[in-house]
């Protein structure tokens, strides 16, 4: 494995590795909930939380734990920081717990999580873990939040609730409503390739 | 150590810890968790039956619970009636208040549900669909404008509005309301709670 100096390693997660837009990783939450900014950073800041705190137990704990168990050791690990991010939810912040819903407890099988884990925790040092588990849920914030926006503001005329639209503005229902989540993320892809290969054909 | 026993132990303590690590956090959330809850009942009970300093639970049945809303005096001043029942997508909960004779209806509001966002959901908006329930006539069920009226006037005094396209989130609200109604009726000519009633007094 080619080593990567801790910059790359932070940055890769924004636009060379993005969760959303180059992995194609954790898409469920990323259609479901991004019909509102603050759905969209809530769900990004809960995965975030367990992103990192599963690969600093992860590549901690990553010479103890024998191949043949990993993957069920690795999901026990990401539910308990689940379990946890659930609760802090529901006991602090009860509107935001309300609206995520069965979300926030699916982060479990959210694959960027054990991706990460299986990829990079499980091969790396601390450090280098959880400089990519930074990278990656801020790649992974990112997404979901340029998405939630163009949902809001074409769904609700509004952006974090606050109205942007003038009155002439008819919200587009479709937007807030699964159908848009696929739009979005489709046309957001095909401009990310479009921008990939621009960037490669001009190297 | 042989791998079938490390992988035991591996995967035994990882989970003793993972349960020990989440006993503590739910204890420590458990009794914030059910304030919140308490929380947002009580908010609906004052939303529902205006002027509410204290209230009491009556009665309680799988979907329904009926509150007594008092005034500093201990007067009941109507019962807050919390419900669920199925809507479009999911069970949608709801709030709403009479007065004390069981007569009209103060109030609505919707604590809970899954509508389609945009159509259903704004059942729980206050201008396009809970303001029409404000201060009706409940001595018959309540039936459904459609197509819906322009302004609350518009409406007689035991009709509600539809919301256009979502016929069904404004159905299910309006039967979830008039089948507890009905009950709640029957209750209270059964007696079931008149104590509680009479100590209100």
């Amino acid at each position: 494995m080619p080593t990567k100096s801790i910059g790359e390693e932070f940055l890769k997660g924004f636009w060379k590795e993005n969760p959303i837009f180059r992995q194609l990783l954790g898409m469920c939450p990323t259609l479901a909930v991004t019909n509102a900014m603050i759905n969209g950073l809530a769900m990004g800041l809960a995965t975030a939380f367990v992103l990192i705190f599963s690969s600093l137990v992860v590549s901690s704990i990553k010479k103890l734990i024998p191949s043949q168990v990993r993957i069920a050791t690795y999901i026990v690990i990401i539910a308990t920081f689940v379990t946890i991010a659930d609760r802090f939810l529901a006991a602090f912040f009860p509107p935001i717990s309300k609206n995520l819903g069965p979300y926030v407890p699916l982060i479990v099988v959210n694959c960027i999580i054990l991706g990460r884990q299986e990829a990079f925790s499980s091969k790396n040092t601390v450090g280098r873990s959880l400089i990519d588990a930074f990278g990656m849920s801020l790649g992974f914030i990112l997404g979901l939040l340029i998405l939630s926006a163009i949902r809001e503001i074409l769904g609700f005329g509004t952006f974090f609730g606050f109205q942007v639209m003038g009155q002439w503005f008819k919200p587009w229902i479709i937007m807030i409503l699964p159908p848009g989540a696929f739009i979005t993320l489709g046309i957001l892809l095909a401009l990310a390739l479009q921008i990939e290969r621009k960037t490669k054909a001009r190297r | 150590m042989n791998l079938s026993a490390r992988m035991i132990a591996v995967l035994t303590s990882v989970g003793l810890l993972s349960g020990g690590f989440l006993s503590t956090v739910g204890l420590l959330t458990k009794e914030r968790i059910a304030l919140n809850k308490q929380k947002e009942i009580e908010e609906a009970i004052l939303a529902v039956v205006p002027g509410t300093e204290s209230s009491q639970k009556l009665y309680e049945e799988k979907d329904l619970s009926i509150y007594g809303g008092k005034d500093e005096d201990g007067n009941l001043l109507g019962f807050a009636i919390h419900a669920s029942g199925v809507g479009f997508q999911d069970k949608i909960t709801l709030m709403f208040g009479t007065n004390a004779s069981l007569t009209r209806i103060t109030n609505l509001t919707i604590l809970d549900q899954k509508e389609t966002p945009g159509l259903g959901a704004k059942i729980t908006d206050r201008e396009s669909f809970l303001k029409y329930w404000e201060n009706k006539d409940c001595s018959q069920p309540l039936s459904l404008r459609k197509p819906p009226a322009i302004s609350p006037e518009d409406l007689s005094s035991s009709e509600v509005n539809t919301i256009t396209g979502a016929t069904i989130s404004s159905e299910s609200v309006l039967n979830t309301v008039n089948l507890s109604l009905e009950r709640l009726k029957r209750l209270k000519t059964e007696g079931k709670f008149a104590i509680e009633e009479r100590n209100a007094n």
